[in-house]
This record gives C-alpha cells, structure tokens and sequence, in this order.
C-alpha cells in the first residue's frame, strides 16, 4: 500500500512539473518590431519573391502626377498611331516610356 | 491662312477652299483661354490655324476632379465633330495651352453651302470620315493597351507568392 501511494505521488509530482515546464515552454515572447533596413529597399527582387520591405507611399503632388497622366496620353498615342499605320500583334504592345505603366 | 491645307479641305482646289473658309470666323485664343466646356452645345467647327488645342475630359484624382488631356490639335487639324452629329454637344473641353488661333466654321452656314456645292460636300465629307476612321482605330488601339494591363494586374500573381 505505502508503495502504491508513493508511486502514485510521484507520478502527481511529475505531471505538475510536465505542466509547468509546458506551460512555460509555449510563454508567446512579445513580438519583436520589425526594423525596416533601408539598405534592402535599394536591392532588387529575388527571382521568385520579392521579401523587400515595402516602401512608404510617397504621394506625388497633384500637379506632377497630372502632368505625367497627360505623358503617358502622349505616348499612348504616339504607339496607337503607330499601331494604325503598321497593325501587327508586336505593334499593339509597343512598350512606352510612360511612368504610369512601369 | 497659315498652313498649306487644313485635313478637311484636303483634295479642294486653293479657290473651293477658300470659299469654305470664308464661311469661318478667326477665334484668337490667349494662352490657357477656353474654347468652350463640355457639354456646351456644338454650332461650330474648328480648324486649328496657329497654336495648339488641348481637348480633355474631366478625371477623379485623389478626390478632385482634374482635366486630364485626351486629345491635341496643332495647325491644320480640324476638331469638334459634334457639330456635325447629333446631338450637336461637345463632349471634350477645349482649351489652348498656348496662344492660338482657330477658324470657327458655324454649322448652319456650312450645311447651306454643302446644300448648293454637293460636289464640295462630297469631298469634305469624305475627308471628315478618313479623319474620324484615323482616330477611331488609334482609340480602339489605346482602348485595347489599357484594357491588357487591366488583365496582367488582374492576373499576376500577389507580390511575395511563389
């Protein structure tokens, strides 16, 4: 019987302490900040992901984006006509250097 | 004038031409003067003379509604088509982003001379068909080089993804 309780203790003891080291072992640690290297925002895409970080949305002043609306219609137009006077499948897709496409 | 000869009047001789421009008025337009607004009704025709003519549409830009430019005119080209079609309203806004000058033709007095003249009318129209035809098939272009970057953004794969 002393036997039988003193295992039965033990294994009491080894539970609690199992539950303790578990709970301890999965504690969530705060989330650690992501610190933004600006170094990696010059460096250019890997082959498949891009895991740059992403860059801050700079808005252009309105004048600026106005004006490179009214390029890219300019160059849009250029390539359309061009299109007209040569129609290939190629010529349809003439890339520009329109920024609003790049 | 101060250009050779202007699209519409392409194939008239020097005489036919200058008795449909004598139809006209000269408009001189400061630099950032309005022609008219959109949807202002269509009397006239217009040959751009001297100068050049900014036709735009109104666009949504950051919550504010910006003229974005759709089209430009310089020496020679002729614009506002509407006041040959139906409903005769202008659907573009036309400005001079310089000073320009511009032959107003109104509509009433060209259709009483294309009445009398179906000869002359024969060809201008026929010109007015190559020009618009010319533009039709660079918008469908522009239409179409739009509407394929739509597709590839809605297409590609989310940045990040394999």
């Amino acid at each position: 019987m002393e036997m039988f309780l003193s295992v039965a203790v033990i294994s009491l003891i080894g539970v609690a302490v199992s539950a303790l080291l578990f709970k301890a072992a999965i504690h969530e640690a705060p989330p650690a900040t992501p610190l933004n290297d600006e170094r990696l925002l010059t460096l250019p895409p890997r082959f498949f992901v891009d895991d740059r970080a992403p860059q801050a949305h700079t808005a252009l002043p309105i004048e600026v984006l106005r004006l490179q609306i009214e390029r890219h219609v300019r160059l849009e137009q250029a390539a359309a006509e061009a299109f007209r006077d040569y129609p290939t499948a190629e010529m349809l897709q003439t890339l520009t250097t329109s920024p609003l496409v790049h | 004038m101060a250009f050779e000869q202007p699209e519409l009047l392409r194939g008239l001789s020097a005489e036919e031409a200058q008795r449909v421009t004598a139809l006209g008025t000269h408009v001189r337009l400061p630099s950032g003067a309005e022609l008219f607004p959109l949807g202002a009704p269509a009397d006239n025709l217009y040959v751009v003379e001297r100068g050049r003519i900014a036709l735009t549409l109104p666009m949504q830009v950051r919550q504010h509604e910006e003229d974005v430019l759709i089209e430009e005119r310089s020496p020679g080209q002729a614009f506002g088509w509407s006041a040959l079609i139906p409903p005769h309203r202008f659907t573009l806004k036309a400005t001079a982003p310089l000073d320009s000058e511009v032959l107003a033709i109104p509509r009433t007095a060209l259709f009483q001379y294309f009445a009398a003249r179906p000869d002359i009318a024969y060809i201008v129209t026929q010109n007015v068909a190559e020009v618009m035809g010319q533009r039709l098939q660079v918008f469908q272009a522009m239409w179409l080089r739009e509407m394929q970057r739509v597709v590839e953004l809605r297409t590609q794969p989310a940045r990040g993804s394999l």
